[in-house]
C-alpha cells in the first residue's frame, strides 16, 4: 500500500519535465516582446511584454536577425508619409496597426525552448550592486529609488533588466540591477549621473525635470524625430516633444520673459534664451518668441539632436537621446547621490564554454558515483534504484528552479551537485540498514536509517541559512539549491527509493 | 576479526593522538599565519576590493605579464583556463587591486586591441563592499557552526558525544583553512561558503556514527563501530569522488564552483581523520565510562 511514494516520485518528475520542457514551446514560432517603452505610439497600440509576434508588415519574423532587417528597413523612406511610417504587427493575441517616425521601442527576444533560466555568470550580462552614498536607505526610501530607477532604465533604452533591494546580514540596503547584455557604461550612467535637468533663462531656473513638468508627450504627431541633415562625419537628426509645465513654473516663466526685451537681430525673438541644463551641463538653447513675453504659457517644446555616421544610426541615437530626455523630465533627479560598490560584466562567449564544462563534469561525477556503488553493492537493481534517485533529484530541482524563475549561476549548480552528493550519502545510509543482520523488521530498520537521514538534512539546513543573508544575498544560490535538493530528497525520492528497496529486498 | 577487534580496544586511545596533533598542527599555523598577516587567509579580489578581468581566447601570457609586472608589480596574478577535453586554452583571467578603468587601459595596450564586453569579462568589487562581504561570511559562518550545534544537542541531548561532533565538525573547517592557507590559495566569497556547507555535510558521518553507537540495541560496541565505518566510509568515499574531479582535472569552470569543490574535498577528507580516529576514540571511550555494551 506504500506505492504511493512511488507515485508521489512519479507525478513530481512528470511537473518537472513539463516546467523544465514546457509543451507549448515546441510547437510554437515567432519571437516575444520582452521591452516595450510606455507611452510610445507601439504602445499605444495595444503592444505589450510578453505578446508573442509573428510578423511585421506582413513579413514573417522567426528569427532575431529577420526582426532586425525588417525593423532598420523601416525607415529608410522616412519622408514618406506626414505621420509616419505605417507598422502592421500580427501577435498571436491580435494584429497591431499604427503609424510612428521613431525607432520602434520593442526589443525581442526567441522563444525559449526550456523552462530554465542561467545566471549572469553563464549566460553573460552585466550586474552592478548600489549604495547611497554616506547613508543607509531606509524600506521606503530604497522602493522610491528603485521605482525611479526602474523607469529610468526603461526611457534610457535599457532592456531586460532587473531591480531589486537586497538586504545583507548588517542592515545595509543596496540596489541590485542585473541586465542581459547591456555595457557597464550603461549602468553607470543610469545610476552615475543624477539627472538633474532645468530650464533657464538668463541664470534663473524656471522649471527642472520632475515637480515642475505635468505631462510629457512621448508619443503623437509632434513627439519625435524632426528630421535628419547631412553633418560632415555622417548625419545628424533633431528630435523635439512637446512638454506641459504646471501653473506654477509656467508663471515663473512668464515673470522672467515679462522684463526681456526683443532680440536686436533677430526681432522675432526675445534677447535671452531658453538654456537646456541636463546635471548642469548646457544641453541646448531655444529661441523664445516675442509672443511669448509675459505670457503664462504651459506648452513647451523642447529639441535636441543626436548624430551617426549613417542615417539609420543617427535616427537611433536621436531617439535614445530623447527617450532618456524624457524620461529624466518625467522622473526627476535621483534623490542620492549613488556610489556602485560591485560592477561585472560577463561575456557571454565565456559563459557558454563554463555551462559546456560544468554539463561534462556533471556527467562524469555521475558515472563516477554510479561505477562506485556497483561495485561495492555488485547488484543492478540497487545501482539502478540509486542511479535514478540522482536522477530525480536533479530533474525536480532543476523544475522547481523553472517554477521560481530562479536564475541558475555557477554556485546554484554546485548547490545541487553537493546536494546530490548528500542524497547518495543518505541512500548508502538506506542500503547499509536495510541489509544489516539485526532482528528486526524491514521497516523498523528504515525507520532507524530515517533518523540518521534526518539529523544530517537538519545539520545541513542549519548551517546553510545565513547564506541568505551574508554578502547582501549574493550566495545564496548555492545555499538555495541545496536547500532544495536536500529537502526534495527528504519529501520526495528518500521515501521512494526506501520503497523500493523495500521492493527489491522481498 | 577477533583480533583485529581486540587491537582496536588497545589502541583506540593513540589513534585519537592523530587527528588531534592534526589540528593542534592546523590550529598553530593558521595562528601563526593570522600573526604574520593580519588575517585567517588569504583573500582574493571579490574579499579584497579589486578587479578579475577575463580575457576569452588562446592568449600569450608572458608578452602581458612583461608588461603589466612592472607597474603592478606584487599586485597582478596571472591565470589560464584551458577546456576540460582539448586541453586548449580558452581564456586567462588578471586579478590585481587596480580599478577597471586604471587596469583596462595597460592590458589594451599590451594585447593590441580594446576589451568588449565581447571578448572579456570584467568584475569589480569596492573595497568597502569586500571587506563587508568578509566581515558578514565571517558572522555566517560562526552562525552556521552555532545552529549546527544546537541540531546536534537537540538530535542526541547528551553532552559529550554531541561535544564530540561539534569538536569534529570544527577541526573539518580548521585543517582544510590550514592546507589552504599552507598552498597559499586566494580564496573568494563562494570558498568561504564551501566552508559553511562543510559545517552541514562533514557531520553526516559523525551523526551515523553516534547515532548507530547509541541508540542501536545489537551487537557489541565494536561491531557496531564496524558497521558504521562501513557505511561511513562508502558516504565519504561517494562524496569525494564528486567533488574530486572538479579539484584535479579542471580548470575550464567558473572560479566560483571550483573553490566549493576544493574546499569541500579538504574537509570531507579531514573528516574521515576526525570521524573515523577522532570523534570514534571518544564515542568508546564514553560508551566504557558509561558501561554502555
Amino acid at each position: 500500500m506504500a506505492s504511493y511514494r512511488i507515485w508521489i516520485l512519479g507525478i513530481a518528475l512528470v511537473i518537472a519535465a513539463l516546467l523544465i520542457f514546457p509543451p507549448r514551446a515546441l510547437f510554437e514560432t515567432g519571437l516575444s516582446i520582452q521591452e516595450i517603452t510606455k507611452n510610445t505610439s507601439e504602445f499605444n497600440a495595444g503592444l505589450r511584454t510578453g505578446m508573442i509576434i509573428q510578423s511585421i508588415n506582413n513579413q514573417q519574423v522567426t528569427s532575431l536577425e529577420e526582426y532586425n532587417t525588417i525593423v532598420d528597413s523601416l525607415f529608410l523612406n522616412l519622408e514618406n508619409s506626414e505621420k509616419g511610417v505605417k507598422v502592421n504587427i500580427i501577435t498571436k493575441s491580435g494584429e497591431f496597426i499604427f503609424y510612428t517616425n521613431q525607432e520602434l521601442s520593442i526589443i525581442v527576444k526567441p522563444l525559449s525552448k526550456i523552462g530554465l533560466k542561467t545566471g549572469l555568470d553563464l549566460s553573460g550580462g552585466a550586474r552592478a550592486l548600489i549604495k547611497a552614498q554616506d547613508k543607509t536607505l531606509s524600506d521606503s526610501e530604497m522602493s522610491d529609488l528603485i521605482a525611479i530607477t526602474s523607469e529610468r532604465s526603461n526611457g534610457f533604452g535599457i532592456k531586460d533588466i532587473t531591480i531589486k533591494s537586497v538586504k545583507d546580514l548588517e542592515g545595509e540596503n543596496y540596489m541590485l540591477l542585473e541586465v542581459a547584455g547591456a555595457t557597464p557604461s550603461d549602468l553607470e550612467e543610469l545610476v552615475g549621473s543624477q539627472g538633474k535637468f532645468e530650464g533657464k533663462i538668463g541664470n534663473i531656473t524656471v522649471f527642472s525635470g520632475g515637480q515642475d513638468i505635468s505631462h510629457v508627450e512621448r508619443s503623437g504627431q509632434q513627439s519625435g524625430i524632426e528630421g535628419c541633415t547631412q553633418v560632415e562625419s555622417g548625419e545628424a537628426c533633431r528630435f523635439r516633444f512637446p512638454i506641459s509645465l504646471t501653473e506654477e513654473a509656467a508663471q515663473r516663466q512668464a515673470d522672467v520673459t515679462s522684463s526681456l526685451s526683443l532680440d536686436s537681430e533677430n526681432p522675432q525673438y526675445l534677447s535671452q534664451k531658453l538654456d537646456l541644463y541636463l546635471d548642469d551641463n548646457l544641453m541646448d538653447s531655444l529661441y523664445i518668441s516675442k509672443d511669448l513675453k509675459g505670457q503664462v504659457t504651459t506648452q513647451i517644446l523642447i529639441s535636441g539632436s543626436g548624430s551617426g555616421t549613417s542615417r539609420q544610426e543617427a535616427i537611433k541615437e536621436a531617439t535614445k537621446q530623447m527617450n532618456k530626455l524624457q524620461t529624466i523630465l518625467i522622473t526627476g533627479s535621483l534623490p542620492f547621490k549613488l556610489e556602485i560598490v560591485k560592477l561585472d560584466t560577463i561575456s557571454p562567449v565565456l559563459g557558454k564554454e563554463f555551462t559546456k564544462n560544468l554539463l561534462i563534469l556533471a556527467g562524469v561525477v555521475f558515472i563516477i558515483i554510479s561505477l562506485t556503488i556497483f561495485i561495492r553493492y555488485r547488484k543492478i537493481k540497487i545501482t539502478g534504484a540509486v542511479i535514478l534517485t540522482m536522477l530525480s533529484e536533479a530533474l525536480i530541482t532543476l523544475g522547481i528552479a523553472a517554477l521560481i524563475s530562479w536564475n541558475l549561476d555557477a554556485p546554484s549548480i554546485a548547490g545541487i551537485i553537493a546536494g546530490m552528493g548528500t542524497g547518495v550519502d543518505d541512500q548508502i545510509v538506506l542500503i547499509d540498514e536495510s541489509v544489516s543482520k539485526a532482528q528486526i523488521s524491514l521497516k523498523e530498520k528504515i525507520k532507524r536509517a530515517f533518523s540518521i537521514i534526518f539529523g544530517a538534512f537538519f545539520t545541513l539546513i542549519a548551517a546553510m541559512i545565513p547564506l541568505f543573508w551574508a554578502g547582501a544575498g549574493m550566495l545564496k544560490g548555492f545555499a538555495l539549491t541545496t536547500i532544495i535538493t536536500v529537502t526534495v530528497g527528504i519529501v520526495v525520492t528518500r521515501p521512494a527509493f526506501a520503497e523500493i528497496l523495500r521492493r527489491i529486498q522481498e | 576479526m577477533e583480533t583485529s577487534k581486540n587491537w582496536f580496544d588497545r589502541n583506540y586511545k593513540f589513534l585519537m593522538i592523530i587527528p588531534f596533533v592534526l589540528l593542534v598542527l592546523s590550529l598553530v599555523y593558521v595562528g601563526n599565519f593570522y600573526s604574520k598577516t593580519g588575517d585567517f587567509l588569504n583573500k582574493d579580489v571579490s574579499l579584497s576590493g579589486g578587479t578579475t578581468i577575463t580575457i576569452n581566447g588562446d592568449i600569450d601570457l608572458t608578452n602581458l605579464e612583461e608588461a603589466l609586472n612592472e607597474k603592478y608589480f606584487g599586485d597582478i596574478i596571472f591565470r589560464k583556463l584551458t577546456d576540460i577535453r582539448s586541453e586548449k586554452a580558452i581564456a586567462i583571467v588578471i586579478e590585481t587591486s587596480a580599478k577597471p578603468e586604471q587596469i583596462k587601459p595597460d592590458i589594451e595596450q599590451a594585447l593590441g586591441y580594446s576589451l568588449t564586453s565581447e571578448n572579456s569579462s570584467t568584475e569589480f568589487t569596492d573595497s568597502f563592499l569586500s571587506s563587508n562581504f568578509y566581515r558578514q561570511l565571517g558572522i555566517a559562518l560562526i552562525l552556521s557552526f552555532i545552529l549546527m550545534s544546537v541540531v546536534i544537542f537537540f538530535l542526541f541531548r547528551t553532552f559529550i558525544p554531541s561535544l564530540a561532533v561539534i569538536f569534529a565538525a570544527f577541526s573539518d573547517i580548521v585543517v582544510p583553512l590550514a592546507v589552504i592557507d599552507y598552498l597559499g590559495i586566494k580564496l573568494s566569497a563562494a570558498g568561504i561558503v564551501a566552508f559553511l556547507m562543510l559545517v552541514g555535510y562533514s557531520v553526516d558521518t559523525d551523526i551515523l556514527l553516534t547515532s548507530r553507537v547509541l541508540k542501536k540495541p545489537e551487537g557489541t560496541v565494536n561491531s557496531r563501530i564496524y558497521s558504521a565505518f562501513k557505511t561511513g566510509i562508502m558516504m565519504s568515499l561517494t562524496s569525494l569522488l564528486a567533488v574530486l574531479p572538479a579539484f584535479f582535472i579542471v580548470t575550464g569552470l567558473p572560479d566560483s564552483f571550483r573553490q566549493i569543490f576544493l574546499v569541500l574535498a579538504l574537509g570531507l577528507g579531514a573528516d574521515i581523520f576526525n570521524t573515523w580516529l577522532m570523534n570514534v576514540g571518544i564515542i568508546k571511550w564514553y560508551c566504557e565510562r558509561k558501561n554502555i555494551q
